[in-house]
């Protein structure tokens, strides 16, 4: 058969990417203006599991549940973030963890909903939903020769990649204009930046819920493309895994949690011998980073460097 | 007519009083020097003007308006712009950005608009642009757009940080100690900045224990000492008054070693 060149395991790889780098946009724009959430895992899993009940048990179609679980998922952001417009650092993120277990721990205990700790299983597949679309039209994937596994991979990497491409796309132009200019001087001076008239309270909120929209958004696309999601998917770990993204990548600049996203989901694929030492790699790497490197690997000063050597090179051209 | 207008201004930190019943009138286009020896509350009175504190008791008035209750941001909206006594530009930012960042309740685009990048959005960043550039060779750094503000020796990120207040088009600027830690060229030229911006209409309060350049500047002083206003008039005034002479210098009977 044609097409044995593409083995499905690879596109399936970089839609976890992807799912991952809209995750560390997620954690980006609400540590854009200083605040420090660990709540993206259970933001997370609203959209998730929003979008896999709204799908299998009510017959709502796919693009509209995942909607769903984006909008109730930034509902819930601003609903945490209000009241947390009070703590900060540490103790922002101790409550937003708290409110990712407290999340949790209702998925698994609201039964009749959600299947509790078993989960949810046979949510509609992006990938499989959009093949039985174009069969209906006439369609197959034998005739640009590929097999049925290797389309769905392939379909659902290129969804994935154009969300995640609009994604940067937005924030990138969010970071470049005047509510991304508010978002980082209330992150270097809250007080200073409140004097320079920037409404803080707004924008902190508008912060917070847009990251939540963005792991809720990542979650329902999570739940459409391994068509099974239970609890266990939403873990303390969880939390920890998008910070370290940001952590790891720098969080100085939108492109810091998205390579972050990419390296380390990459990396441990790549790397398929001590994937059970994924956690250990994590720890040694995130030690190695403070020492040597706290704000990350991308910094506004290698951005800056970056541009300017594409400029020049540009203007050699 | 009076643009700012404070009646009976008391701020009390627990047990501290910071400031006690201090009333005095702003006039439109006052340069009006408040000074007093150290822990006065003169940057206390800064912070309650600014809302950063709300004052315990009293009354604000800023261009016939009470703005008692407002926050922060409303404030400077409302047309008041001040500068920190530890320079407090945004660090990683470049002058440039800063000093956009200072316009912002001047300018509008939210986050559809910046992100569909719309023509009027990219108009008003033009507009933007302009503004800074302008302000920028006000403050004498032209030019100096993409340096980062955190590495700017320190004049510079003084006189960043006065482009950044002046930004929003302020009715009133308050400068706290802009001069402090500078050599006589550098202070000769804050002093001229002041006199520009003067000459543009603004009206300023300014904080500073540098006397020579509040005799230059000042039209009008306003003298504290441990939180109550001991005097206010003229600088030639305020020169010759015991009672400001005796908060800086103590009495002569209360020297027991004399």
């Amino acid at each position: 058969m044609a097409g044995d060149w593409l083995n499905p395991y690879y596109p399936q790889v970089a839609s976890f990417v992807f799912i991952n780098v809209i995750l560390g946009v997620s954690i980006y724009i609400t540590l854009a203006t200083g605040q420090l959430s660990l709540g993206n895992a259970g933001f997370m899993s609203i959209g998730a599991y929003t979008s896999a009940v709204l799908t299998t048990r009510y017959g709502i179609p796919m693009p509209a549940g995942i909607a769903m679980g984006a909008i109730l998922a930034a509902a819930a952001g601003v609903v945490i973030g209000i009241p947390s417009l009070r703590l900060t650092g540490v103790y922002l993120a101790i409550a937003t963890l708290g409110f990712g277990e407290v999340i949790r721990v209702l998925f698994v205990n609201w039964e009749s909903l959600t299947g509790g700790a078993v989960g949810i299983a046979a949510i509609p597949q992006m990938g499989r939903a959009l093949l039985a679309r174009l069969r209906e039209s006439g369609f197959e994937p034998g005739t640009v020769g590929l097999r049925d596994n290797q389309f769905i991979a392939l379909t659902v990497f290129f969804v994935l990649l154009v969300l995640a491409a609009l994604t940067i796309l937005f924030f990138a132009r969010l970071s470049g204009s005047r509510v991304g200019r508010a978002y980082s001087a209330i992150r270097m001076d809250e007080k200073a930046a409140e004097a320079a008239g920037i409404d803080t309270t707004y924008y902190k909120v508008l912060a917070f819920t847009q990251g939540a929209f963005l792991s809720g958004f990542a979650g329902a696309l999570f739940a459409h493309t391994t068509s099974y999601i239970s609890p266990a998917d939403f873990t303390y770990h969880r939390a920890v895994e998008i910070l370290v993204f940001a952590v790891f990548g720098g969080s100085e600049h939108l492109f810091g949690p998205v390579f972050g996203a990419l390296f380390l989901t990459v990396m441990p694929e790549a790397l398929r011998v001590i994937s059970n030492y994924r956690y250990i790699l994590y720890g040694i790497l995130l030690v190695a980073m403070m020492v040597y490197r706290p704000q990350g690997v991308v910094d506004r000063a290698l951005v800056e460097r970056l541009s300017c050597a594409r400029k020049t090179r540009g203007e050699a051209a | 007519m009076t643009l700012l207008e404070l009646a009976g201004v008391t701020m009390e930190f627990g047990g501290l009083t910071a400031l006690s019943d201090v009333s005095f009138p702003v006039v439109p286009g006052d340069v009006l020097g408040l000074i007093g020896p150290n822990g006065a509350g003169k940057t206390t009175l800064f912070n309650v003007v600014t809302a950063l504190f709300p004052p315990t008791a009293g009354e604000i008035r800023f261009a016939g308006k009470s703005i008692r209750g407002l926050k922060t941001h409303e404030i400077a909206e409302r047309g008041i712009a001040r500068t920190f006594q530890n320079i407090r530009l945004f660090p990683l930012m470049t002058v440039a950005e800063n000093v956009t960042v200072g316009r912002h309740v001047k300018s509008g685009a939210g986050v559809a608009r910046s992100v569909l990048r719309t023509k009027g959005q990219r108009e008003e960043e033009a507009r933007l642009l302009a503004r800074t550039n302008e302000l920028l060779a006000l403050v004498g750094l032209k030019g100096a757009n993409d340096a980062v503000a955190g590495s700017l020796p320190y004049g510079h990120q003084r006189r960043a940080e006065i482009a950044r207040a002046l930004a929003s088009d302020p009715k009133l600027l308050l400068l706290d100690e802009p001069v402090a830690g500078m050599n006589e060229n550098e202070t000769d030229e804050i002093r001229r900045l002041i006199d520009t911006v003067r000459g543009l209409g603004i009206t300023v309060i300014l904080i500073e224990h540098d006397m020579s350049l509040v005799m230059k500047v000042c039209n009008r002083l306003v003298v504290l000492s441990f939180g109550r206003k001991i005097a206010e008039g003229t600088p030639e005034e305020i020169q010759n008054d015991p009672a400001v002479v005796e908060a800086y210098l103590g009495r002569e009977e209360d020297d027991g070693f004399a």
